[in-house]
């Protein structure tokens, strides 16, 4: 079980200026989905954006405490 | 460090299939949400693909797409030996008919999966009596 708030920091600490919603998708706080919209993301392919958003997390995967994180990620409009 | 004979046979695999996917379960028997999402794409956008169950060995393989693709999670799309990603990047490309120019077919005319027909929809505007 992941703290949300937590997931969302440890997102805005890679990728300063970002721009994170998370959400818990199942009522278990493990399966979760985040909106990520950073500066960082201009000019990355989607895979290399959603590499940079689970590197941010990875501990929290590595830990068990989220086995799931779905993403839409861009840069800002 | 990934198992070498299974890497080399994955890369035989992805250069032999111009469409692959390693998923959790088989297309007719998903056993994760994110890779029957990604089925239902494919079969809506009507392509052949090859699939590979990954459960059998799914930390094994895990490492060899680690080295391979710098992506661990399943299901991973691959067209013409490139990952497309993940259940989010090939749902968000067939909206956007970007799959379909990838794989070199039509975008079919109802462009929403099954998956995202599922979705309840956002709360109706309140009925108006003219």
């Amino acid at each position: 079980m992941a703290d949300l708030a937590e997931i969302r920091q440890m997102i805005e600490a890679a990728l300063p200026g970002a721009e994170v919603e998370v959400v818990d998708e199942t009522g278990t706080a493990d399966h979760l989905r985040a909106t990520v919209t950073a500066p960082q993301f201009e000019g990355l392919s989607r895979l290399d954006q959603h590499r940079l958003v689970k590197a941010a997390v990875k501990s929290r995967f590595d830990d068990g405490a989220i086995h799931a994180l779905s993403l839409r990620t861009g840069p800002p409009r | 460090m990934a198992d070498a004979e299974l890497k080399q046979k994955v890369e035989e695999l992805i250069a032999a299939n111009p469409v692959l996917l390693f998923m959790k379960g088989t297309p007719d028997m998903p056993r994760c949400g994110f890779s029957m999402r990604v089925v239902q794409v494919l079969d809506s956008v009507d392509v052949e693909y090859g699939a590979i169950d990954v459960l059998p060995a799914l930390q094994p393989l895990r490492e060899v797409t680690a080295e391979i693709s710098d992506w661990q999670t399943f299901p991973q799309l691959y067209v013409n030996g490139e990952l497309i990603g993940g259940a989010d990047i090939v749902e968000e490309m067939f909206e956007s008919g970007e799959l379909a120019e990838a794989l070199g077919v039509e975008q079919p005319e109802v462009s929403v999966p099954a998956a995202a027909q599922a979705t309840p929809p956002a709360q109706s505007p309140p009925l108006q009596i003219e």
